[in-house]
């Protein structure tokens, strides 16, 4: 039974909790190994693949409307973050970035596709994995750049501090940089996404459950799936600011794990 | 091609930093934050040691925000 059906019914799934981010199986398996969740990840890479090669097939001096586009979110990621955040040394970043950005995007927009309206990235397991790539490279490239010595000791100890104070600050820069940023960084897309999933049921569900409450609420629960529009739009912008900032994060670790001592 | 546009002076706006800085400051609390609250669980000073790990904890981190992100 769709949800609708089974909150018209009086069936109603309320309040809304975090049951209703373990979707069943797609194939009614009992385990769930493909649910809407794998089958929007896979959507959004195809979806993504798919609209760069169309975009770049017949590359024009003067582009077409596709090329404009994806040479538009190809030049934010590569000047707009790469360049500007780390310099011309981060511009081997702009293809990483952009991938990462779009996928993001993508996926965070399932939240708001009719018929989908759940994102991925409601899931902790998938910005989780995100920022294991992001830890592992801005770690590896400060490696890679520094060495190994140089790199713990130029992320650990900050530039002219009081020796007595070096060990004090040592502590929160090993938090700061070694355990933190990858949670920091999952969490904040993945707590986005579950409360704005979760509002978006309130306002639509609220707005049934007053309906069934009495025929006196009606007009309150109209309201609330006005709300429900507005807070859409505001989802919308929050999909995408949530990919921007997750994109901008990576590019000022990459920039901490690459900058010279000064 | 977005490389056939004249390069811009690179240049970091107050902004990005804004969004690290948090992150300092969250550390700094949860670090002298959980050092008192070990401190506490062996003295039993009813979470006054946390308190005063955390207070200390954000100064420091303050004092680093402003060390990595001041003016030079």
């Amino acid at each position: 039974m769709s949800r609708a059906a089974l909150v018209l019914s009086g069936d109603l799934p309320w309040p809304p909790s975090v049951d209703d981010f373990y979707l069943p199986d797609l194939f009614g398996g009992n385990s769930p190994w493909f649910t809407k969740f794998t089958l929007m990840v896979w959507l959004a890479v195809a979806a993504i693949i798919i609209f760069f090669l169309v975009a770049y097939r017949n590359p024009k001096m003067v582009p077409s409307k596709a090329q404009w586009i994806a040479e538009s979110i190809y030049g934010f990621n590569r000047e707009g973050v790469a360049r500007e955040m780390i310099g011309h040394e981060g511009l081997r970043f702009g293809p990483y970035l952009t991938t990462l950005f779009c996928f993001i995007a993508v996926t965070n927009v399932f939240a708001i596709l009719p018929l989908f309206q759940i994102s991925p990235n409601s899931h902790i397991a998938f910005p989780a994995m995100l920022a294991v790539f992001t830890y592992v490279l801005y770690i590896y490239q400060g490696i890679a750049k520094h060495g190994f010595g140089k790199f713990i000791k130029q992320s650990l100890i900050p530039p002219d501090v009081p020796w007595w104070l070096i060990p004090l600050l040592m502590l929160i820069e090993f938090a700061q940089t070694f355990l933190l940023r990858p949670f920091t960084l999952a969490l904040r897309l993945f707590a986005n996404m579950f409360a704005g999933h979760i509002v978006l049921l309130v306002f639509t569900l609220g707005g049934f459950a007053l309906l069934n409450a009495s025929a006196l609420w009606a007009p309150v629960s109209l309201l609330s799936w006005v709300l429900t529009v507005a807070l859409t739009f505001l989802e919308a912008l929050i999909c995408m600011l949530q990919a921007y900032v997750f994109v901008l994060l990576t590019g000022s670790y990459l920039q901490t794990s690459l900058a010279e001592e000064h | 091609m977005a490389g056939d546009q004249p390069p811009k002076p690179p240049q970091s706006s107050g902004a990005n930093d804004g969004w690290t800085m948090v992150g300092y400051l969250i550390s700094g609390i949860l670090v002298f934050g959980g050092i008192g609250w070990l401190v506490d669980r062996g003295l039993h000073a009813n979470g006054i040691p946390i308190a005063v790990g955390a207070i200390i904890g954000a100064i420091l981190s303050i004092y680093l925000v402003f060390k990595r992100y001041g003016s030079t």
